[in-house]
């Protein structure tokens, strides 16, 4: 099973912007993977923004989401940047050994905004 | 008298059933609600926590059900969690490789065991095909 | 209140207080006759606590922990009751707990378990001689015996509580010098730097990481420099938990450099595997602080000389 519509994507000129707040359990993180996809292809966004400050575990199966999100909107053209993650979350996802691939990270969403701008006059 | 210094001893106990997605969430607020009483810092509550996650999801993918045992536990000085997970499933074939991470089996990445693996003090596995796996974990407080 | 404290950590409930009653050989015959023995206990208390006092007062070591007069007048008052405790005959959690609290205060002043029980001894001789004053033979022998198991039922619990007391102590010391050993500073908007001085095990490792991770976060920084050069040994495990560290720097959206890095951490780096193209190094710190103002924006310029700016 699969939930849609949990996280609000919202968008910002050619950004979109989405806060996950609640802890991803399996059915919404798939949700989630699939509506911001779907969000890139109909809205051609060049940037996205996860802000995931909310997010007090990320295990390696939400850790996988995020960076296979990523991927494959880079894949559809757009950069990803996830904000806010915090510094327990960081220490723990390395400390498993996980490698997060094809995302960028900024310390919040003024700087991931400030990201963006610079990766597309790249 | 405390014949043995290094002995565990268990201080509470609570046995929790995984027997679906939802579990995964429920089990691990569960720990991190332990951690949490008993002082741990951030850093090793989310490490316990997310360890928790991992094998609990590993249990319901891999098994479908079985159960997390949450304890707090002190031995001498320390005081810790301990968590156990039990299931009857189909055990794990080659564990040493299980245990080195990296390789994929159903949808988790291979992580669950020896990702939680690095993010505690103590891990004990006791897997046999066709009969099941038991995962113990340990974390201490910090001094 | 700490006593309590330690009979939780040391775990003196009924059923513990029972099992060292009984290895002890302390029963309730022995507390009967401890009670029939505190009259003869009264009477003697004052010379007991006069010559006991004697006692620790002529040695240095000992003569230390009384400083003066007043203090010398209120742990006499202590002692008297501490020593007519012995003769009530009970064995309680209430007991107990006051000879826990002797051990904690011990550790707080920092009385050794040497002076404690060479103190005790001198108690047992000077007692010892009264009781065969006072008592048939027979009689002085058995009340002996049941003060000598009271005594050392005591004994044990105030050094058990002592080491208790000395290893939350000693604890305490680790995590403040870890604290200490891991003074992050800020040199610019946005740029920290943490000096690492002396030896790395896996447990500073860690409090590294954690405290630099913690640090950034709060700083909202763009850029950590950590400097090894004051590292005297920077084997495969202390280069692993930095580059951990670098890459959990990064999931934060800043950068880590790494200066003071010798042509051994070079190497031990590289052993490792690890992938250096995502990583920023410098030998000298110097050259890690222009990287980091690099990194944020900004430059060291010279400054121009007053004159030929105006022209």
């Amino acid at each position: 099973m699969t939930i849609h519509g949990v996280i609000p994507i919202l968008r910002m000129g050619d950004i979109l912007l989405t806060t996950v707040h609640i802890e991803l359990h399996d059915a919404v993180a798939e949700g989630f993977q699939a509506d911001v996809l779907t969000a890139i292809e109909q809205r051609r966004a060049r940037g996205l923004i996860v802000d995931i400050s909310g997010l007090d575990v990320v295990d390696s199966y939400v850790a996988r989401i995020l960076a296979e999100t990523g991927r494959m909107a880079l894949l559809m053209g757009t950069q990803t940047v996830l904000v806010g993650m915090r510094p327990e979350v960081a220490a723990t996802l390395v400390r498993m050994g996980y490698r997060m691939e094809g995302v960028y990270a900024a310390l919040d969403l003024d700087e991931g905004l400030a990201l963006l701008r610079r990766l597309g006059r790249r | 008298m405390n014949v043995e210094p290094d002995a565990v001893e268990s201080l509470s106990r609570r046995e929790m059933p995984i027997g679906s997605e939802d579990d995964v969430v429920v089990v691990r607020r569960a720990v991190r609600a332990l951690a949490q009483k008993r002082g741990f810092n951030a850093f090793a509550s989310a490490a316990l926590t997310t360890a928790t996650s991992e094998l609990t999801r590993n249990v319901w993918v891999h098994a479908r059900k079985g159960i997390a045992i949450l304890e707090e536990v002190a031995d001498g000085g320390r005081i810790g969690v301990r968590v156990t997970f039990e299931d009857e499933g189909p055990g794990i074939v080659d564990l040493e490789r299980a245990l080195a991470g990296g390789f994929s089996t159903a949808r988790t990445m291979g992580l669950g065991l020896s990702g939680s693996r690095r993010l505690v003090d103590a891990f004990r596995i006791d897997s046999a095909v066709g009969r099941g796996t038991t995962v113990e974990i340990v974390k201490w407080k910090e001094p | 209140m700490p006593h309590r404290h330690y009979m939780t950590a040391l775990r003196l409930d009924e059923s513990e207080i029972q099992t060292r009653r009984s290895y002890f050989e302390l029963g309730d015959d022995d507390l009967a006759r401890l009670r029939t023995l505190h009259g003869l206990a009264e009477k003697h208390t004052d010379e007991f606590i006069e010559r006991f006092y004697e006692h620790l007062l002529r040695s240095a070591s000992t003569r230390k922990f009384f400083p003066d007069d007043a203090t010398i007048v209120r742990v006499k008052r202590a002692q008297r009751q501490y020593f007519l405790q012995l003769f009530e005959g009970r064995c309680d959690r209430e007991y107990v707990q006051q000879r826990v609290a002797v051990g904690v205060a011990h550790e707080h002043v920092g009385l050794a378990p040497t002076w404690y029980l060479g103190a005790y001894r001198k108690y047992l001789a000077l007692l010892q001689v009264r009781l065969f004053d006072d008592l048939p033979a027979a009689e002085a022998q058995a009340a002996f015996l049941s003060v000598q198991k009271i005594v050392f039922f005591d004994m044990t619990l105030a050094l058990d509580t002592y080491i208790a007391a000395h290893q939350e102590t000693l604890a305490r010391h680790q995590a403040a010098l870890r604290e200490l050993s891991t003074p992050v500073i800020r040199v610019h908007d946005g740029v920290l730097l943490l000096p690492l001085v002396g030896a790395i095990d896996s447990a500073r490792a860690q409090q590294v990481m954690d405290t630099v991770l913690l640090r950034v976060a709060e700083e909202k920084a763009k850029c950590i420099i950590v400097d090894i050069a004051g590292v005297p040994v920077v084997d495969t495990k202390v280069a692993d938990s930095l580059v951990k560290t670098t890459a959990s720097v990064r999931l934060l959206g800043a950068h880590t450099i790494l200066t003071g890095i010798s042509a051994q951490v070079a190497r031990t780096i590289v052993h490792l595997g690890v992938d250096v193209s995502t990583m920023h190094t410098r030998a000298r710190l110097q050259e890690g602080i222009e990287l980091a103002l690099d990194l944020v924006g900004k430059r060291i310029a010279p400054v121009r000389a007053k004159r030929s700016s105006g022209e």
